[in-house]
C-alpha cells in the first residue's frame, strides 16, 4: 500500500526515482490527504486518529486543518521526534545504506535488493516498539533448542523473533522507502515555526482531542503526549487524556488492549452524540 | 451527604452554553449532570486512573492530571464557572489552587465539609480524637483530606486572597441553605458542608 514512492516511476525520466525522489513531510502527507476529501467534497471529517506517525498526522491536521475535522485523537505519539527517537533511525538508516546491495539506492533493476539492511534497521525498530516487560514476558531466556550452538546461531526464541520480523519486512517495504518516510518523521516539529510555542499551532481549534498514551511505551512516552496536553489547555481547548496501563509497549496501540478499546468507544460515541449523528 | 442536592444547586448557578472546568470531576456525574441540563461546554481535571477512564467513557472531556500541578497551564479567565466540589481539603497547595482558579475562571463554585460542624468539635472535645463523619470516613493515618478547614477557615483564606465570597450556601443533608453570614458562630457550628460562589474583587 501506498502513494507514490522511490520505487515509482519518474514519468519525466521513464526511470524508478530511487534517491532522486523530493524529501517529503508529515505536512505533506496530510495536504494529500486533504486533497482526498476535497476531491470526495467532504467538508469535515468526523474523527481523525492515529498511533505513532498516524498520531503526528493527526496532530498536524488538527493544527494546519482545525475546521476539517471535529475530533483528534492522537494516540502514542508526539509534535516532534526527540533526539533519542531520530538517533534509532539513524542507525537503521546507516544499516541500509551501508548494506553493499543498496548501491546509493539503485538497485531495483538489481536481483539482490538491500534487504539485510533494511531487515536490521526493522529488528532495531522492531525492539523500541515493544518493552522490557513485554519481551520478558514473551520470551524471557527460551531456547530455540535445548542446547546451545556455542556460536552465533539464533539460540533464544527472541534472536529467532528479530531475524524473522526482520526478514518478513523485506518482503513488503523498500528500502528507500524506509528512509524517505523515517526521515518525515525525524523532520516533524510542529512547534517548530511558532518558536517552540506548542500552543500557538492549536490556537482558537474547536477540535475535540482524545490524547492517549501506554505506560510501558518509551518510543514516545507519556511524557511526551504530556507537553501536547499541556499546550492544548493553553488554548483552553476540549481535550482529554488518558494514560493507559499497558505492559505492551509502543505497539499497545496496535493490539487489543480492553481499557483503550473502551475509552476510544466511549470517546467516539460522546462525540457522536454531540454532534448529533448518533 | 446528599449530591444530588449539591448537583442542583450547582446547576442553578450556571448559566446555559457555559465553558465550565469540573476540578476533580471523579466518576464525571456533575459533569455530565450539566451537558445534560445546561448544555456546557465542559472539561474535567481528575487525579485517579479509573474516574478518567468512566468519564472518557463517558464521553466526556477530561485529563489525567493533578489539581496541585496543571492548573498553572490554562490562561487567564479560560473558563465561565470552575468547579471544586469537595476537593480542596485533598490538595497539597488550597491556597494556590483558590488563586489558580480565580485566575482561570470568571466565577468559581467551591464546597468544603466543615470541619468546624459540633459533631467534629464533640469528637475532638470527648473523645479526644480526630474527627470521623459520613463523608470523612477515614482514619487519620490514611485518608486523602489532609487539609480540612472550618467555613470560618475557609472564610479568612477568601480575604487573605482578595476573594469576593458571592453567595454561601450548605447542605445538610435534607436541604440547601443559603448562609449570608457563613463565618457567624452558629454557621460553622451547624454546617455540614459548605458552598460557595466565588468571584475576583
Amino acid at each position: 500500500m501506498g502513494t507514490t514512492g522511490p520505487a515509482s516511476i519518474n514519468e519525466n525520466t521513464g526511470e524508478k526515482y530511487a534517491m532522486h525522489f523530493p524529501i517529503f513531510t508529515i505536512k505533506d502527507m496530510v495536504n494529500l490527504q486533504i486533497k482526498l476529501i476535497d476531491f470526495l467534497k467532504i467538508d469535515q471529517l468526523f474523527s481523525i486518529l492515529g498511533g505513532s506517525m498516524g498520531g503526528m498526522q493527526v496532530l498536524e491536521w488538527a493544527s494546519s486543518y482545525p475546521e476539517r475535522l471535529y475530533t483528534a485523537v492522537p494516540i502514542a505519539t508526539s509534535y516532534r521526534h526527540s533526539a533519542q527517537n531520530i538517533a534509532f533511525h539513524e542507525v537503521g538508516r546507516q544499516a541500509i545504506m551501508n548494506d553493499p546491495n543498496w548501491h546509493k539506492g539503485n538497485y531495483y533493476s538489481n536481483n539482490n535488493k538491500p534487504k539485510h539492511g533494511l531487515s536490521v534497521a526493522r529488528m532495531i525498530a522492531h525492539i523500541t516498539y515493544l518493552s522490557e516487560g513485554a519481551f520478558q514476558k514473551k520470551f524471557g531466556r527460551d531456547m530455540q533448542n535445548k542446547v546451545l550452538s556455542w556460536g552465533f546461531d539464533a539460540d533464544f526464541q527472541v534472536e529467532s523473533y528479530l531475524r524473522h520480523q526482520g526478514s518478513s519486512f523485506v518482503d513488503r517495504f523498500d528500502a528507500n522507502s524506509y528512509l524517505y518516510i523515517t526521515r518525515a518523521m525525524d523532520y516533524f516539529d510542529l512547534a517548530n515555526q511558532y518558536n517552540g510555542n506548542l500552543s500557538l499551532a492549536f490556537k482558537n481549534t474547536k477540535c475535540k482531542f482524545l490524547i492517549i498514551s501506554f505506560t510501558s511505551d518509551w518510543l514516545f512516552p507519556t511524557s511526551e503526549s504530556l507537553k501536547v496536553v499541556k499546550a492544548l489547555n493553553k488554548t483552553a481547548a476540549n481535550v482529554s487524556f488518558i494514560e493507559v496501563v499497558s505492559d505492551k509497549g509502543h505497539d499497545s496501540f496496535l493490539l487489543k488492549v480492553d481499557e483503550f478499546y473502551d475509552i476510544l468507544t466511549g470517546f467516539i460515541h460522546g462525540a457522536a452524540r454531540k454532534k448529533g449523528i448518533q | 451527604m446528599n449530591n444530588k442536592l449539591n448537583e442542583n444547586l450547582i446547576s442553578s448557578l450556571i448559566k446555559n452554553n457555559s465553558k465550565v472546568l469540573d476540578i476533580g470531576c471523579g466518576n464525571g456525574s456533575l459533569l455530565q449532570y450539566l451537558e445534560t441540563n445546561k448544555n456546557i461546554n465542559g472539561q474535567g481535571i481528575e487525579i485517579s486512573h479509573k474516574g478518567v477512564q468512566e468519564c472518557v467513557s463517558k464521553g466526556l472531556s477530561v485529563i489525567q492530571g493533578n489539581a496541585d500541578t496543571d492548573l498553572i497551564h490554562f490562561p487567564n479567565n479560560a473558563f465561565d464557572i470552575v468547579i471544586l466540589s469537595r476537593t480542596l481539603q485533598a490538595t497539597h497547595k488550597p491556597k494556590d489552587i483558590l488563586y489558580e482558579m480565580l485566575r482561570i475562571g470568571k466565577k468559581c463554585i467551591v464546597s468544603i465539609p466543615n470541619f468546624g460542624h459540633w459533631k467534629c468539635r464533640l469528637q475532638i472535645l470527648f473523645e479526644g480524637k480526630m474527627p470521623m463523619t459520613k463523608s470523612l470516613s477515614s482514619q487519620w493515618y490514611e485518608t486523602e483530606n489532609i487539609h480540612l478547614c472550618t467555613i470560618k477557615d475557609f472564610v479568612e483564606i477568601c480575604k487573605i486572597l482578595n476573594i469576593y465570597i458571592e453567595a454561601a450556601y450548605t447542605n445538610n443533608e435534607y436541604k440547601i441553605k443559603k448562609l449570608n453570614n457563613p463565618d457567624n458562630f452558629l454557621n460553622n457550628l451547624l454546617s455540614k458542608e459548605g458552598i460557595f460562589v466565588l468571584t475576583k474583587k
